[in-house]
């Protein structure tokens, strides 16, 4: 016989063993469904397509060209980087994509799982695990193009380069925890998934992706330099080109445990207000 | 567990079966207005979040109860029905005790595992095939790979859609698609099984095949919560049910005795006693003949405001013909008023062989019954008068309500079957019996 399963108005956060507990039975019970789900995204999003997999990297080719183009024409005025540009810039898009991606998956994924959300009581981290499994998967693609750029570009790497794997999933779970404070609201507000491209769109510009990081001061400047997302990017760049030094170790690092911590913060929301989420979407 | 005015506890099983669904003093509200319900959302996260406990007691502006102090119990092998108008908590009910939706106010206790009917085919994407569709769909109802696998045969057999596996779900007619998901739904395993009135869909056969496996779960012990406005459903599979309004438990206990209220309730909302007799308004004659009154009487030919079961009863259709016409015949159509409006009689005093010519003037048209076969209840009667040789209606009547009543032991018959009982002690007669029993 299984555990009796009792549901009261009760807060979660009162009994806090009991939360842990349950956050671990439900993150272990969802990897199969997390699993199933992510097939089923994957085959059906690239079933009815032509092009298939090949969507995963067109955009940060397209961008690329356009802004070498743009650049080498003297339309905009970019600094020097120690990389060749197009590189720079095609490298740069396809971490800012990741983490873009990693972003709108929980958001994604609990409005496009509201009618399975409301008929059937499933735990909910599978619905976020399947879609940052779609990231993964995507990235995995991405790579094809890595790999390539490396040899286009006939890039050096060095030992460091088997770290940069570690900096850039420290980018996608900073990602995952931003989404997952604004999944629920989402679920409620359309705002959120109308309002997230712009944004992410502004944060582009605020992020050393098309253009090197600014040294010196300026209101711009700082901003960039405060950017959470500038020491990842930054370090997983530096990592995989085996740079010579790591330009930002300390803010690296406290991004990384401000990640840390915050996803379990970030998870422990996600799962208090799912319910009041759920009971408004019809069935 | 607390006992009082609104707790139900099944008399029929034994003390000792184990409870398996508890409900305690549950309490649901809901907003009515969009915006404020995202508002009071947001407003809820926030108080759980600061730890604090929520003012369940109390409605906010634009708030309704869904729910109110329901409380009962089921025990393992039992049924239950929900009964109610639209509207009255029954979905509510159930998914509060799925637990997708967190109560205001009380409690609910479940032990094992759910499954909830409520809507079939969650889960399911349009694109990829039926097959695929089958293991997603498991899979979110809580089955581990190995258990999907072995009974994934089961499942396809059940749905019975053999060809159409392979294809994309979206190329499938609804009555495919909920029938791939019911056979999914019915083959976890569960040890309660939640019906949401998605036993309409599907073909009549389905249908059947749907409640032959409801009834073999139910013998291998699975728990039943069924909602349905079929009163035939309910009637025939839940054991007890509980009737709810507006979010209050109204009555629980035997099905029949429930299923009489919620009906009583149904028809007296809507009609107060039908007269038992209906005059029609003047209208220019259209045609041979015109209906210009309907009443009922007893034996003796005196009025009657209501049938009684079991009793003889008359139908006069009072009727000027303003011509003679060769062939007339009757033609009367019952349906029930409540549940599922069905028909119970259609009897035609032609095809019954009688032949009946009328003469210029006024004239009266009886259907005789020697003894009243409805159950009590509310009915409506379709009275056409037909000239018999083209069929060609002459005049009718498209509804006429009338009740009848209960003559006392009604309880749980479909019609009123004339009886009699004897005992006897004649040998010689027995002798006859036995004889014709061997030689058949």
């Amino acid at each position: 016989m299984q555990s009796e399963i009792i549901y009261t108005p009760e807060g979660v956060l009162r009994h806090p063993v009991g939360l842990l507990r349950e956050m671990r039975r439900d993150l272990l019970g969802s990897r199969e469904i997390a699993w199933r789900l992510m097939r089923r995204d994957i085959s059906a999003q690239y079933r009815q397509s032509f092009f298939g997999f090949a969507w995963a990297f067109l955009p940060p080719l397209a961008m690329g060209m356009a802004f070498t183009l743009a650049n080498n024409a003297k339309l905009i005025n970019i600094g020097e980087t120690d990389l060749p540009y197009t590189f720079y810039v095609m490298f740069n898009t396809i971490l800012w994509q990741t983490f873009v991606e990693a972003l709108n998956a929980p958001v994604n994924a609990v409005t496009g799982a509201k009618p399975l959300l409301a008929r059937i009581n499933l735990p909910r981290e599978a619905i976020v695990l399947a879609k940052l499994g779609e990231v993964c998967f995507n990235f995995a693609i991405k790579l094809v193009l890595v790999v390539a750029l490396f040899a286009w570009f006939r890039i050096e790497v060095g030992w460091t380069t088997f770290l940069a794997p570690f900096a850039l999933l420290i980018l996608i779970l900073f990602g995952t925890c931003l989404g997952l404070l604004l999944a629920p609201f989402g679920g409620l507000y359309e705002d959120i998934l109308k309002g997230l491209p712009l944004a992410t769109n502004l944060w582009l510009f605020l992020t050393p992706v098309i253009y090197p990081v600014p040294e010196g001061g300026g209101a711009f400047a700082t901003i960039i330099r405060l950017n959470p997302v500038t020491p990842l990017l930054v370090t997983t760049r530096e990592l995989a080109t085996a740079a010579d030094s790591v330009s930002e170790p300390v803010r690296f690092v406290a991004v990384s445990l401000l990640t840390l911590f915050g996803l379990g913060v970030a998870w422990v929301i996600y799962r208090l207000a799912m319910p009041f989420v759920v009971e408004r979407v019809s069935s | 567990m607390t006992e009082g005015a609104n707790t139900y506890q099944s008399p029929s099983q034994a003390e000792d079966a184990e409870v398996l669904l508890s409900v305690e003093h549950l309490s649901k509200k809901f907003c009515r207005n969009l915006k404020r319900s995202l508002f009071y959302a947001v407003r809820d996260i926030a108080t759980e979040l600061c730890g604090m406990r929520r003012a369940g007691g109390a409605l906010r502006p634009e708030e309704f109860w869904a729910l109110k102090d329901v409380s009962f119990q089921l025990r393992r092998g039992e049924s239950l029905g929900l009964i109610g108008e639209n509207g009255a908590g029954k979905s509510t009910l159930l998914r509060v005790i799925s637990g997708l939706v967190k109560p205001d106010a009380g409690r609910v206790r479940v032990g094992g595992r759910v499954a909830p009917l409520i809507s079939l085919g969650a889960g399911f994407n349009p694109v990829l095939s039926g097959r695929e569709n089958v293991f997603v769909n498991m899979s979110i109802l809580g089955l581990t790979n190995e258990q999907i696998k072995a009974k994934y045969d089961s499942v396809l057999d059940f749905a019975g859609i053999a060809d159409a596996i392979d294809a994309p779900l979206k190329t499938y007619s609804s009555g495919m698609a909920a029938r791939l998901g019911f056979a999914c739904a019915i083959h976890t395993d569960p040890d309660l099984l939640l019906v949401d009135e998605v036993l309409a869909v599907g073909d009549i056969r389905f249908r059947a095949k749907c409640y032959r496996q409801l009834a073999k779960l139910r013998k291998a012990g699975t728990s039943l919560v069924l909602v349905s406005h079929s009163s035939t459903a309910i009637l025939s599979i839940c054991d007890s049910s509980i009737y709810l309004a507006k979010g209050g438990l109204v009555a629980a206990g035997a099905t029949e005795e429930v299923m009489k209220q919620y009906e009583e309730d149904l028809t007296i909302a809507d009609h107060e006693t039908p007269p038992g007799e209906l005059t029609l308004p003047e209208r220019p004659p259209a045609s041979g003949l015109q209906i210009k009154r309907l009443r009922f009487t007893d034996a003796a030919g005196q009025p009657l405001r209501t049938l009684v079961s079991g009793a003889p009863a008359q139908l006069h259709v009072f009727c000027y013909a303003s011509e003679m016409l060769e062939d007339v015949s009757l033609n009367i159509i019952v349906n029930e008023l409540a549940g599922e409006n069905s028909r119970v009689l259609f009897v035609n005093s032609a095809k019954d062989g009688k032949r009946m010519r009328a003469r210029r003037g006024e004239l009266t048209l009886c259907f005789q019954m020697p003894y009243c076969g409805f159950k009590p209840g509310l009915y409506t009667m379709k009275i056409h008068v037909l000239d018999g040789a083209y069929y060609n209606a002459l005049d009718a009547v498209e509804s006429f309500v009338f009740k009848v009543a209960s003559n006392g032991s009604m309880s749980q018959c479909a019609f009123y079957q004339p009886r009699e009982w004897e005992l006897r002690h004649d040998s010689a007669l027995e002798e006859v019996a036995n004889q014709e029993l061997t030689t058949r």
